[in-house]
Formats: C-alpha cells, sequence, structure tokens
C-alpha cells in the first residue's frame, strides 16, 4: 500500500449504485494509490444533468451537491462519471461557487500508477478488447485506462479504432437502434480479436453490456476490477451482471433472496427492478 | 422564480448568446455527427440548414423539425467539437438546443422530455439498498 498523501471526495454518481463492485474496487485502488477517500453518492449528491426539462430541479441539486463539497473539507473532488465530471466543469460550476478542484479517476490512478505497479503481481492470462466511446472529450480516459491495463501482468489488451457515440451506453439506450450497434460491434470485436472478454470504463457500459455473457458467451468486466485482481485481491462480485445473467425470473430472485427484496419491497422489485434486470443486449 | 434556477437560467442564456455570436451555419458538427444515421428525417439534409434551424431554436423561435430530430438524437458524441472551425463547442450548443426545445427556458416544449420518469430515483436507491451496507448508505448517501 502506499502512504495515504491525499484526502479527497470520491464522488461516484447516481446510477453507478447498480453496480456496489466498480465503487468498492474504485475505492480500493484510490487507497492502493495513497489517497484516502470520502465516498459520496446515489441521488443525494446528484448533479442534476438528467434535469434539463426542468431547471428548478437541475438548479437546485447542483446548488446543494456543490454546496455539500465545500462543507466536506477536502479541495478535490474526485469523479467516476463522465455526465457528473462533465456537469460539474459546466452547469455546477459556472453557476455556483466551488471550493475544490474536479480531477476524474482515471487521471488521479494514471499520475500515480508508478504507486500501482508494484502492486498488480496477480497474473491475469486473459486477452480482453476495451470497450470504447467518442464522448467523454473532457478527459481523454480510454489511453489512461490501457496504460494502466498493460500493467497487468500477463494480461494482453487489444485497443481497437472502434468508439461508439456518445459518453457510455446509456447515452445510446433512447436510440435503440445505435446501441444494438454497439453490442453487435462489441462481439464482432471480440470474435476478430479472438477474445471472450470486453473491458469497460464506465457503470452504463458494464450495465448495458453484461448480458453479453448469456447472449455471445463474452464476459464484461469493468477495468477497476481486473486491477483489483491483479493486486491478489478477490474483487467484489459483479452482483448486477449475475443478476442479468441469471436466466429466469425465479434465478435472479434467488441470488438477491427474499430478505434483501422485502428491504426494497416486493411490488417496487417486480414493477421497477425485474423488467432491467430481465432485460438483455439486443443486436 | 428560485435564486439557484435564475442562475442557472442566466449561464444558459449567457451560452446562448455565445454560440449565436461564434457559430457561422457552416454545418461542420452536422456533418461530422455519427448519429444522424440513425435518422431518415436527417439523411440527405444540408449540415448549413439544419444547424440554421438549430439557431432558430436557441433563438426562440421555434426551429425546424430536422433541428428537432437531430436535438433529439445528440448522444452527446463530441465529434463535433474539433469539427467546428470557430471553436464553438457545438456539443454544448446541441445541449442548449435541448434544454431549449424542452420548454425549460421559458418558450414552448417542443420535444417530450423522455427523461422524466418518477421511479429514476427510487429505483437507483432501490439498486443501492441491495449492494451497500447500511452504515455505507448513511454515510456515503445521505
Amino acid at each position: 500500500m502506499g502512504t495515504m498523501s491525499e484526502r479527497v471526495v470520491f464522488w461516484y454518481g447516481c446510477n453507478a449504485v447498480r453496480h456496489g463492485d466498480i465503487i468498492h474496487s474504485a475505492i480500493e485502488l484510490l487507497r492502493a494509490v495513497g489517497i484516502e477517500s470520502d465516498p459520496a453518492g446515489g441521488p443525494a449528491y446528484c448533479c442534476g444533468t438528467a434535469k434539463d426539462g426542468n431547471l428548478d430541479a437541475a438548479a437546485g441539486m447542483a446548488a446543494r451537491t456543490v454546496e455539500k463539497f465545500n462543507a466536506s473539507g477536502r479541495d478535490k473532488v474526485v469523479t467516476w462519471c463522465p455526465s457528473c465530471h462533465r456537469h460539474a466543469g459546466t452547469f455546477m460550476t459556472g453557476v455556483n461557487t466551488a471550493q475544490f478542484t474536479v480531477s476524474h479517476i482515471t487521471e488521479m490512478l494514471h499520475a500515480r500508477r508508478h504507486l500501482l505497479a508494484p502492486l498488480l503481481t496477480h497474473a491475469i492470462e486473459r486477452r480482453v478488447v476495451l470497450h470504447q466511446h467518442s464522448g467523454f472529450h473532457e478527459v481523454d480516459a480510454y489511453p489512461l485506462i490501457a496504460d494502466l491495463l498493460r500493467l497487468v501482468p500477463g494480461l494482453e489488451l487489444i485497443v481497437t479504432d472502434y468508439a461508439a457515440p456518445g459518453h457510455m451506453c446509456s447515452a445510446l439506450a433512447p436510440h435503440p437502434t445505435a446501441l444494438k450497434d454497439v453490442g453487435r460491434r462489441s462481439v464482432e470485436l471480440c470474435a476478430e480479436n479472438d477474445s471472450d472478454t470486453l473491458v469497460t470504463a464506465f457503470h452504463a457500459c458494464q450495465r448495458l453490456l453484461c448480458g453479453l455473457a448469456t447472449t455471445d458467451s463474452i464476459r464484461v468486466v469493468n477495468y477497476v476490477n481486473l486491477l483489483v485482481e491483479a493486486m491478489g485481491l478477490t474483487p467484489p462480485p459483479d452482483e448486477y451482471a449475475a443478476w442479468k445473467n441469471a436466466g429466469s425470473e425465479a434465478a435472479i430472485r434467488a441470488q438477491i433472496g427474499p430478505e434483501r427484496i422485502a428491504r426494497i419491497g416486493a411490488e417496487f422489485f417486480a414493477k421497477q427492478m425485474l423488467p432491467e434486470l430481465r432485460k438483455l443486449p439486443e443486436k | 422564480m428560485k435564486a439557484e434556477t435564475e442562475q442557472l437560467l442566466g449561464y444558459i442564456e449567457r451560452n446562448i448568446a455565445r454560440t449565436l455570436e461564434d457559430c457561422t451555419t457552416c454545418g461542420k458538427c452536422f456533418e461530422a455527427c455519427p448519429m444522424t444515421q440513425y435518422s431518415d428525417q436527417l439523411k440527405g439534409r444540408s449540415g448549413g440548414a439544419v444547424v440554421a434551424g438549430i439557431r432558430s431554436i436557441l433563438e426562440g423561435a421555434g426551429g425546424t423539425p430536422e433541428a428537432l430530430e437531430w436535438t433529439r438524437l445528440c448522444t452527446q458524441s463530441a465529434k463535433c467539437i474539433p469539427a467546428c472551425p470557430e471553436n464553438v463547442n457545438p456539443m454544448l450548443m446541441m445541449r442548449l438546443s435541448r434544454i431549449t426545445s424542452l420548454g425549460s427556458t421559458g418558450g414552448p416544449a417542443m420535444l417530450p422530455d423522455g427523461k422524466r420518469d418518477p421511479n429514476f430515483f427510487r429505483r437507483i436507491n432501490a439498486f443501492s439498498a441491495l449492494q451497500f451496507s447500511d452504515a455505507e448508505i448513511a454515510e456515503w448517501q445521505r
């Protein structure tokens, strides 16, 4: 472990909470490079980017979140989500006075990769394709992620010239034909490169593509979990992917278990969550 | 109007004014867009004409059906940004067009708000409850 030299807010955003494994692994990686984080996310820290149709809500959320970060006592906020990062750099801090700077987690890890490299001792003998998008123009995240993954012993990383539109797959969700193209192209890229593993950078791509395990026998894994695995640790289980690939409603229910379903309400689970979990990528 | 909404609206209006000042409707941003292929309505259209429609949306003059369609299709691919010879940020221009088209700046709503979902945040909280401990939720998400 690196010596703790910095304390930051790690702002993982709203929708990333579907992937507790990603958030926990990201915190582990920050710690490994000497950054102690105060994690913050979920709706209580929404940036407001989804509220273009309701400026009262957008403004209120942005103001509230900036205020919380100002009160945190940390002078740096490290983002996970490209939507939050973009919104923070424009609408949020264009209106509210921020007493902090914002960096993306890929920048933080990459800048400290000399601390990470000696910890990546566990070989991962696998050939993987990096899933990319064009839209996160504020941070050139993919070359940074590729550099990090190239530190993993045994890992053969394929970086193609294909970058899907949008900043994450979720941007394409309202456009099913475009999203299908991304799914199809991802499968083709794995086949062309003799790989059975697609590596995602962001949670929304993990959410919308992890079902390729069922439809095309392609394992979809986020880069932070690969890095944690290379540290010789057992990454937290990707439960969301396990549920998506469970195969039936009964299997999903069994995996989650009655106690957790009761915790959120059986009716809400059935109406609002099961349909999402049953939906697999279309091509 | 709440103070923070007024400030946000001011920010949006300033950026609209800057965009209108700098955009020459050359249409290069439209030509660079990877999403236009997904719309029959936009196939073969002149970039300059569609962008003129975007300007019309931003001016509060209603826009054109093609401009609204392009606004609806925008996924923030960022391909338009390096394509712009005037250093306008066309991706931000499209976001401003979306905000205006949704009726958020005081004009009529010309596009449906597909993100209005009363269960959006409830679902997020529910997924969180499945994967985070009570202590983590209390410390990290409140």
